[in-house]
């Protein structure tokens, strides 16, 4: 729509901004890499129509950019843009419209459908950390009186390397509860009682959206989607009403059993279900059981990210076949993959939780204060094996200040910021953050 | 330690172009353009394949002229698609093209589960051989009255009554302001209406034709592979929904002499 190459002068902006290039096009506009006096930035311009069909959105817009993003996971709108007044001669009719400025997504972040459709390879701990993110974005989206009313696979990126979320298509974000807004959501992942349009998406229906979409992350398949889909035929319009909407069963629901996956139309959710630890699969429980009818009932943000943080802690590697586990500590039983006992393994007694020693967990400010809000941004150590010799295991001082390691001889070893010590020697550490144990 | 190797199960979507090779098709590069649209929407149509895990898109491609054959007879993913050119040359077997589709919409070979099928149906000028005993064949089919049915009129020949018939009954036919529904006595004209995928779609030229095939290979295919973003405003009952797959919007185009587009100055 708006011409390669051209150079606009929108109000109140002093810098001329550069079309760049098309990154790609939705139903309510196209999204275009602009140079904005040097800044490579994004600019969402929307379609003359969908400014029709939705009266409030300059409005929310405006709210959106002067409330800033809640958390560094969203691709927030920064400004809007109106063509400067004698810029709309230069367009085209079709262009005379308004758009927003937000960041450009960076590379290394790819579409979650990629993920769910098996086309990447990533590790359960990546997967895990993104569903925590994506937890943590909702979590202080809500805590600011905002919802985000239509999440879904399409506006959700992952970066495969950390689990770092981007969540785009901002536009919809709105005070909860306030403005009608004209967006209602994605069938599959909007909550039964909007589809069914009983009630406005808000804060309560996002909670049913985010267990949608964790669980999707975490065992690429459908909440929904079990012996009841395999009824139907033509997976149309009609169909998806009745499966998400008229009559919605989780097919993981203990009290009623209509909707099992199916062993050889949905393997996906049969593998990777039992991978999960029991407190995990209760928020699914929970959302997908009573929350399904009571909103007012379903897993809450703070809870997604408790519970998955829990998870991460838990995280050990099969002595046997090497696969990620979670096991509960107190009860190890065996491992998903090989079917072997997992056996007790090393594990870090931190003042406000428990982390197993297996390569690539994290201790972060949370184990030590219990009044640092849960999260994964700033690590304060890292589990690492040796880089030659696989089988030692090593925890790196992310710390701006040196520890102290306990060895069992009774010595004291200075362990500086960015060196890895030996946890084989060790009886645990002396940090300023607090004590950590070693637990063997 | 990588997660499990499995991916979200999917169901097939087949995607079906009936394309016109008749020999009215040689005149001014038709047959060249389309050939050429459809080329260059490839690209774009695997990149919709692959943003919708939930669906497995295979497509097929039938030419008719004074017979009708499968140009692509085996369902083929849209990555190993490779489009040979249709030659134009004969008559106008649209009737024949439609038996074909049927056939291979009757369950077997149609699975058992898939998502609705779209069919494509480009044509410039008017079937020469029995259309209704095809489209009557056709509609029989389950699979196919649940299909997206699309239609692109090339040029002004075109015999836009029977596309419309392929495509099905019409939404709200728009009246002049004042007109009481029936009262003329004769359906409006085509031309005096807005645009609609429920109607046929105008390509005049190369670049509304590029554009059309573009839109049906992208957005009508991700309408039907995985539900989109769904706006309050849309009525459940409304004629957008009158099908079993809501479309997405017509895509911006040039001005096109046959789309209403109201008065250019007043």
């Amino acid at each position: 729509m708006l011409p390669e190459g051209s150079d606009l002068a929108f109000e109140g902006l002093q810098a001329r901004v550069t079309i760049v290039r098309g990154l790609g096009g939705g139903t309510q506009g196209q999204v275009f890499e602009v140079d904005v006096a040097g800044e490579r930035m994004a600019l969402k311009w929307y379609f003359p129509n969908s400014i029709a069909a939705d009266p409030n959105l300059e409005r929310r817009l405006l709210a959106s950019i002067q409330a800033t993003a809640p958390n560094p996971s969203y691709l927030w709108p920064l400004a809007l843009l109106r063509p400067a007044a004698g810029e709309s001669t230069r367009l085209p009719l079709a262009v005379q419209s308004f758009g927003y400025l937000m960041p450009l997504r960076p590379p290394g972040y790819i579409g979650a459908h990629e993920h769910v459709g098996g086309l990447v390879d990533i590790s359960l701990q990546t997967v895990m950390r993104s569903s925590f993110f994506l937890a943590e974005a909702f979590h202080d989206l809500h805590l600011r009186g905002l919802c985000y009313k239509d999440i879904s696979l399409m506006n959700l990126f992952l970066e495969p390397s950390s689990g770092r979320i981007l969540i785009c298509d901002n536009d919809n974000v709105a005070i909860d509860g306030r403005d009608p807004g004209s967006v209602l959501g994605t069938p599959g992942f909007m909550a039964p009682e909007v589809l069914l349009r009983q009630a406005r998406p808000g804060a309560n229906s996002d909670l049913f959206s985010l267990a949608v979409l964790i669980f999707r992350l975490l065992t690429r398949h459908d909440p929904l989607l079990g012996s009841l889909e395999l009824a139907i035929r033509c997976l149309d319009e009609p169909a998806r009403r009745r499966l998400y909407g008229e009559d919605p069963v989780f097919i993981f629901d203990p009290r009623d059993d209509r909707n099992r996956p199916d062993p050889e139309a949905h393997p996906a959710a049969l593998v990777t279900w039992p991978i999960y630890p029991a407190p995990l699969q209760v928020l699914f429980l929970q959302t997908f059981g009573i929350g399904m009818k009571s909103p007012e009932r379903r897993a809450l943000t703070g809870q997604w990210k408790q519970v998955l943080a829990r998870t991460l802690d838990q995280r050990r590697l099969c002595p046997h076949c090497g696969q990620e586990t979670f096991p509960d500590p107190a009860a190890p039983g065996r491992c998903w993959n090989c079917g072997r006992e997992l056996g007790p393994g090393l594990a870090l007694q931190l003042p406000h939780g428990l982390v197993q020693a297996a390569a690539g967990n994290e201790l972060h400010p949370h184990h030590f204060d219990n009044l640092h809000p849960q999260g994964l941004g700033n690590p304060l150590a890292r589990l690492e094996s040796h880089p030659s010799r696989h089988d030692l295991l090593g925890l790196r001082n992310l710390d701006a200040h040196p520890w102290q390691a306990l060895l069992r001889n009774g010595e004291r070893l200075n362990v500086d910021p960015g060196q890895v010590c030996n946890l084989a020697p060790l009886t645990g550490l002396v940090t300023p953050s607090g004590p950590i144990t070693l637990l063997r | 330690m990588a997660f499990p190797n499995v991916r979200l199960s999917n169901r097939p979507l087949h995607f079906i172009y009936l394309c016109d090779c008749s020999g009215s098709m040689a005149a001014q590069g038709k047959m060249q353009a389309l050939n050429q649209a459809i080329r260059q929407s490839l690209p774009g149509m695997a990149d919709v394949a692959r943003e919708n895990p939930e669906a497995r898109v295979l497509v097929r491609a039938i030419s008719f002229s004074d017979r009708a054959f499968w140009h692509i007879p085996d369902p083929t993913p849209v990555t190993d698609l490779v489009w040979t050119d249709l030659q134009a040359g004969g008559i106008t077997a649209m009737g024949e093209a439609l038996e074909l589709v049927a056939s291979q919409l009757s369950s077997p070979p149609m699975e058992e589960r898939a998502l609705p099928p779209v069919l494509v149906l480009i044509s410039d000028g008017q079937p020469t051989d029995d259309f209704e005993r095809g489209l009557s064949l056709l509609m029989r089919q389950p699979w196919a009255q649940k299909a997206v049915r699309l239609a692109i009129a090339m040029g002004h020949d075109a015999d836009l009554e029977v596309l419309q018939q392929f495509i099905g009954p019409e939404p709200f036919p728009r009246l002049p302001e004042g007109e009481v529904p029936g009262a003329s006595g004769h359906q409006p004209r085509m031309a005096a209406r807005s645009r609609s995928p429920r109607r046929p779609l105008q390509a005049s030229n190369a670049t509304s034709l590029a554009q059309y095939i573009q839109w049906a290979s992208t957005a009508v295919v991700g309408a039907a592979s995985r539900p989109a973003s769904r706006l309050g405003g849309e009525e459940l009952h409304s004629n957008q929904n009158q099908s079993n797959i809501p479309l997405p919007d017509l895509p911006p185009t040039l001005m096109d002499p046959t789309d209403d587009i109201g008065p250019l100055v007043w």
